[in-house]
């Protein structure tokens, strides 16, 4: 049973405080959306998450153990997976060594032939079999996505935490990450996504947090959520229409909607 | 039998038995036979270095430090203690380890410019400690170290010094052809998502500076000891400067590319201190060093990969591309697929 428990977490820098008690639980393979104007504190929540910022106060735990203040190897190694905003592949190396970082890293006793095996299915299933020998830095951006995404299946995680996974991305790749998600959330995982599309993020998501100034002013269904004066407010901005199961939103006045993250 | 054909295994065993023969060719020249054992010292180095800055990404400045440590303990336990030549190496090859590791630690959280200056700052501090002790390190007069052995030719320091680089080469090839050396290039390339996938920084980063440490360790050890004198100049930032110039001008992220890069190099500048052309002798002292400044200004703007390890990747390494797992086990999960169908 997949089970992440973030109970009271604070995370400060000098007089910033980052997060400001955040809580919330993720129970089984859920998708969850994770939203709010820059500087939220959305990646420092994924940081805290990982291990590598320890947090200021509060606790996490994973499948009933305490992780928070673990070092991110160890908390990647006991089911929590995450790529980042900006994409990091291993870029003076091949996608296939990228893809053996994690499994080599987590199964050191296992046969190796079964990494390459492994390796050449997932780059098979992310339509990247052909890239295998080819240095990541050769990659396209959208690539470059995809291969992290690919090594986050070699990790295997209980908990796949997405940061920014549509930005600058093309219409079809985009759609591959669709399809990663949902047969990768088939398989049992549960998902974290932060996002500014939030087209993405309300097709994808079972439930939605959102987090401003540090601190999580909304945690429900994604129909709730949108519909939450205090959501509308800080982030969401006036919803103009709905057809169809798609949700047009323009931005408030607060709403930042580009750029990067803190 | 199929990989006994393999070209690069031929390269090397042709290599090797040229190097062994190289003795009688020069007709067993003493001054001759001591220049090509130093350059497989420095090959040792520039190697290592390759393997500690190239492929783990580690800018240290220490190599020669650590060097220096190796060598002052072994002749420091010869005069003081009486002790063989032996043991004194092999306590400077664990001293050397010892402060690798410590090194490694110290510098965790340390990259590229700051890992730099602070190795450049501890070498400095042991230079400056061996100088000044004088009662105890005989100062910039240099400490004596005894032979080997009683009555050992150059010839057989040679041969010592070609077993050293052997061995060293092939445990780092191992490594580097290792799931340690897979780990500590993504640790090289971006530390952060290393450890988001799962690998132990910390771990990986001491031991690439402890195995380092010990091969410099030894190799200085064994060296000073066929020199028969160290001095705080070995620990010179110029000395460093000089291994870091071979490794990049053989190729820094190629352990071989350093080692025949700092080879040449070595003997290169031996050979260069006093050129004839067209009959006129010049001695070119030390405008040589700005010769080969000059080489390394070269290899820098024009040549990032070295010039010698794209020679050597054309030759022989192209259809093998990377001192890594990632071929090996291309090829066996291609063979056990064949078995499988």
């Amino acid at each position: 049973m997949i089970e992440l428990d973030v109970r009271n977490v604070f995370k400060s820098f000098g007089g910033i405080q980052a997060l400001n008690g955040v809580n919330f639980r993720i129970s089984g393979n859920e998708v969850i959306g994770l939203i709010g104007p820059n500087g939220a504190g959305k990646t420092t929540l994924t940081n805290v998450l990982d291990g590598v910022y320890k947090p200021t106060g509060g606790q996490v735990w994973l499948k009933g153990a305490r992780i928070d203040g673990l070092p991110p190897y160890e908390i990647a190694r006991r089911g929590l997976g995450r790529t980042f905003q900006v994409t990091r592949a291993f870029r003076r190396m091949t996608v296939l060594e990228n893809m053996l970082v994690p499994a080599m890293a987590l199964h050191p006793t296992a046969r190796q032939r079964d990494f390459y095996r492994k390796s050449m299915e997932v780059l098979e299933f992310l339509t990247m079999e052909h890239l295998a020998q080819e240095y990541a830095r050769g990659l396209s951006g959208g690539q470059q996505k995809l291969l992290e995404l690919g090594r986050l299946l070699m990790l295997d995680p209980d908990i796949i935490i997405l940061d920014e996974p549509f930005a600058g991305v093309h219409p079809m790749l985009m759609e591959k990450i669709y399809e990663y998600i949902k047969v990768v959330h088939q398989q049992g995982k549960a998902f974290i996504i932060i996002s500014h599309d939030m087209e993405s993020i309300f097709t994808l998501s079972q439930r939605l947090l959102v987090l401003n100034f540090g601190e999580l002013i909304a945690d429900g269904r994604p129909e709730e959520v949108k519909r939450d004066p205090e959501v509308i407010e800080a982030y969401l901005g006036e919803e103009e229409e709905e057809e169809e199961g798609v949700v047009v939103i323009s931005p408030g006045e607060e709403g930042a909607w580009e750029g990067t993250d803190a | 039998m199929k990989r006994l054909l393999d070209p690069r295994y031929i390269a090397a065993a042709v290599i090797v038995a040229l190097l062994v023969a190289l003795p009688a060719l020069l007709g067993d020249s003493p001054y001759q036979v001591a220049i090509l054992t130093g350059a497989f010292f420095y090959a040792i180095l520039a190697s290592s270095w390759a393997l500690l800055a190239g492929i783990a990404g580690q800018f240290s400045f220490a190599h020669m430090a650590l060097v220096g440590i190796a060598a002052y303990t072994a002749g420091l336990m010869g005069r003081d203690l009486g002790t063989t030549p032996l043991m004194g190496i092999l306590a400077g090859t664990l001293l050397a380890g010892l402060v690798g590791l410590i090194i490694g630690i110290l510098c965790l959280r340390l990259r590229a410019a700051y890992l730099a200056l602070f190795t450049i700052a501890f070498s400095e501090i042991v230079r400056l400690w061996f100088l000044t002790e004088f009662q105890f390190t005989e100062g910039s007069n240099g400490l004596m170290l005894s032979k080997l052995w009683e009555g050992i030719s150059g010839v057989q320091e040679y041969y010592i010094m070609l077993l050293l680089l052997l061995a060293a080469m092939a445990v780092m090839y191992w490594f580097a052809a290792s799931r340690f050396g897979l780990f500590v290039r993504s640790i090289r390339e971006d530390q952060e998502a290393a450890s988001a996938m799962g690998v132990n920084v910390v771990r990986y980063k001491v031991l690439i500076f402890s195995l380092t440490s010990v091969i410099i360790g030894l190799a200085g050890s064994v060296f000073y000891h066929i020199v028969g004198i160290v001095t705080p100049n070995t620990m010179e930032i110029l000395q460093m400067s000089l291994v870091i110039a071979m490794a990049v001008i053989g190729g820094m992220e190629s352990l071989l590319g350093a080692a025949v890069g700092a080879f040449v190099s070595r003997v290169s500048l031996e050979l260069l201190r006093e050129i004839n052309i067209f009959g006129l002798q010049i001695e070119l002292g030390a405008w040589r060093y700005a010769a080969f400044g000059l080489l390394l200004m070269f290899t820098l703007r024009f040549a990032q990969n070295g010039l010698v390890y794209p020679i050597i990747d054309r030759l022989l390494m192209r259809r093998a591309r990377g001192e890594t797992v990632a071929k090996r086990l291309q090829a066996e999960g291609s063979m056990a697929g064949e078995e499988d169908s």
